[in-house]
């Protein structure tokens, strides 16, 4: 295992000086669940300090707001938020999504922040290639075998997909993260915090927060009446892996009308793929049966696969039908 | 690697597919070689420049005339990918100086940039004709005529030979993936870098002087 220094904050501020200190070689250290793995494999790209959050305060909660929304601290676990009553009442699509991730023992270290944030599961990166997410300048899933965990919609240097599922079920609902800055509390979308592959801090990384930052929380806006939500997840094996194609999606109905729809799907592209094609389709339309065969036909018009993973288009054009017909139930 | 400066393009194979007959013809008509043409046309022709740089003597008129003409053919079934001309524009606006570094003749090199309205995002141009032999001698005329540091140039190519050359004058060959397969046996001779694509090449630069700036 790569050597590392391990720094114990017991505030936000506290951690925040500590990550602007050491730049780009520290990293928020949570459940570990992907940090730690990345340190056995001793990739290039592993940091050297790690800034364990878990003896701050306040980052591990569920809590309803005022406004009935939930906020989710982002240190909770995942096993936490599968648990919850609270959120089984208000978001079950969201509770089921997250029983998905992974598996049950890896869910009781791994935490919402985590999951958000992760690294890309490419096998060319975890395997110590020297690709753009590790010190070098070639994507070897572009040119290899890309069949489970790359994108088949584009890429922007990398071609990996984005790997976690929680995003990819709260952007259906709206949700926004705040974030704990040197200048202040920030707040962005979940859509806003994950758009991909982006050039940060000399890095390429799914997300837009900086080494500096922190995700403290997660915030669900109240949910809506005569809202459906769906979430199915396709993947190699029946645990313990990643989205291959999966689809987070909310109608909003008014008797069978659809009035307004998020249609989200994961692990197709760089970024949880929010198909906005599809959602000015379903404006308008009466879900019924027929629905999800038409919504298929306007689907994921810019894939763009690699040689080997046509198939999650495919997939993904499946969980559409079938999303729409849970919801039609 | 260090912040980059400037890019050297070589057509065939980088800025636009292109046929190989014809490139195969020089060869069997000039080196009296045999058999099919290939596939590849980037392939076919850095052989072809093999053949040149090996032969004893230059070309005389007739044979020049011979080449030309079939290179001119070739540029004009060649097709510019479609990524090429917003990626020369948005490299340009970066501040990055563009050179066509050419083994193809004036005239093909000259007809290509007209074709494809090229010229407005090049610095420079060098042929063969220009440096006086192929290969590596129209990136040393390119190195050489602009005062570029070839630690801070790279040459797009997707071939073997290609990242020799570069290689041996010092300049990042950056490999151009066309093709899946052929990338990953290509991936194997240690290129600088590696592209899908061409729009790809203003991020890899942005990301390289990020990387700088940060130390």
């Amino acid at each position: 295992m790569k050597k590392v220094s391990i720094y114990r904050p017991t505030t936000v501020n506290e951690a925040i000086q500590i990550l602007s200190q050491h730049g780009s070689s520290a990293s928020v250290y949570a459940g570990g669940t992907d940090l730690l793995v990345r340190l056995k494999n001793r990739l290039e790209q592993a940091p050297s300090y790690l800034v364990d959050i878990k003896r701050i305060d306040h980052l591990r909660y569920i809590n309803e707001d005022a406004q009935g929304g939930v906020e989710i601290g982002a240190a909770t676990k995942l096993a936490e938020l599968a648990d919850s009553r609270l959120l089984q009442e208000k978001y079950p699509m969201f509770v089921e999504a997250i029983g998905k991730i992974s598996s049950p023992e890896l869910r009781n270290a791994s935490t919402l922040g985590g999951d958000l944030l992760q690294e890309v599961w490419c096998q060319y990166l975890r395997g110590g290639y020297s690709c753009w997410r590790n010190g070098g300048y070639l994507c070897y899933g572009a040119i290899g075998d890309n069949s489970y965990y790359h994108s088949a919609m584009g890429g922007r240097l990398c071609y990996a997909v984005y790997p976690g599922d929680a995003a990819t079920a709260l952007i259906p609902f709206d949700a926004r993260a705040k974030l704990a800055t040197p200048q202040g509390e920030k707040e962005l979308s979940i859509e806003q915090m994950v758009p991909g592959d982006m050039l940060v801090d000399g890095k390429i990384q799914s997300h837009v927060v900086r080494y500096n930052e922190i995700l403290t929380s997660v915030v669900i806006p109240p949910p809506k009446p005569g809202v459906r939500a769906s979430f199915e997840k396709l993947r190699p094996r029946g645990v313990w892996d990643f989205a291959m194609a999966s689809l987070g999606i909310s109608l909003q109905l008014r008797d069978k009308t659809i009035e307004d729809s998020r249609v989200v799907f994961g692990g197709i592209s760089g970024k949880p793929y929010r198909e906005k094609t599809v959602e000015a389709f379903l404006k308008g339309k009466t879900l019924n049966a027929e629905l999800g065969e038409q919504a298929v036909s306007v689907a994921l018009a810019d894939a763009a696969p690699l040689k080997y993973n046509a198939t999650k288009i495919d997939m993904a054009k499946g969980l559409l039908a079938s999303g729409l017909a849970r919801l039609n139930t | 690697m260090q912040t980059i400066e400037a890019l050297l393009l070589e057509p065939v194979g980088c800025l636009a597919e292109f046929p190989s007959p014809p490139f195969h013809e020089i060869a069997v008509r000039l080196f009296g070689r045999k058999g099919k043409a290939i596939p590849s046309a980037s392939v076919t022709y850095w052989r072809l420049l093999n053949l040149i740089e090996r032969a004893d003597r230059p070309f005389d008129a007739g044979k020049k005339s011979i080449v030309e003409t079939l290179e001119v053919e070739a540029v004009d079934a060649a097709s510019l990918y479609e990524d090429v001309v917003p990626a020369l524009a948005e490299l340009k606006s970066m501040g990055i100086r563009l050179f066509m570094a050419s083994s193809l003749s004036r005239r093909a090199a000259a007809m290509f940039i007209e074709r494809n309205s090229l010229g407005e995002f090049l610095s420079g141009v060098c042929t063969r004709d220009d440096a006086g032999g192929v290969k590596s001698a129209p990136l040393l005329n390119a190195l050489g005529s602009a005062s570029l540091p070839p630690e801070k140039t790279m040459f797009l190519t997707d071939t073997v030979e290609g990242i020799k050359v570069a290689r041996n004058i010092g300049v990042h060959p950056i490999l151009m993936m066309n093709d899946p397969d052929e990338a990953q046996r290509l991936a194997m001779h240690n290129p600088s870098g590696g592209v899908i694509s061409m729009h790809e090449m203003p991020d890899f630069i942005r990301l390289l002087a990020a990387q700088n700036q940060r130390g």
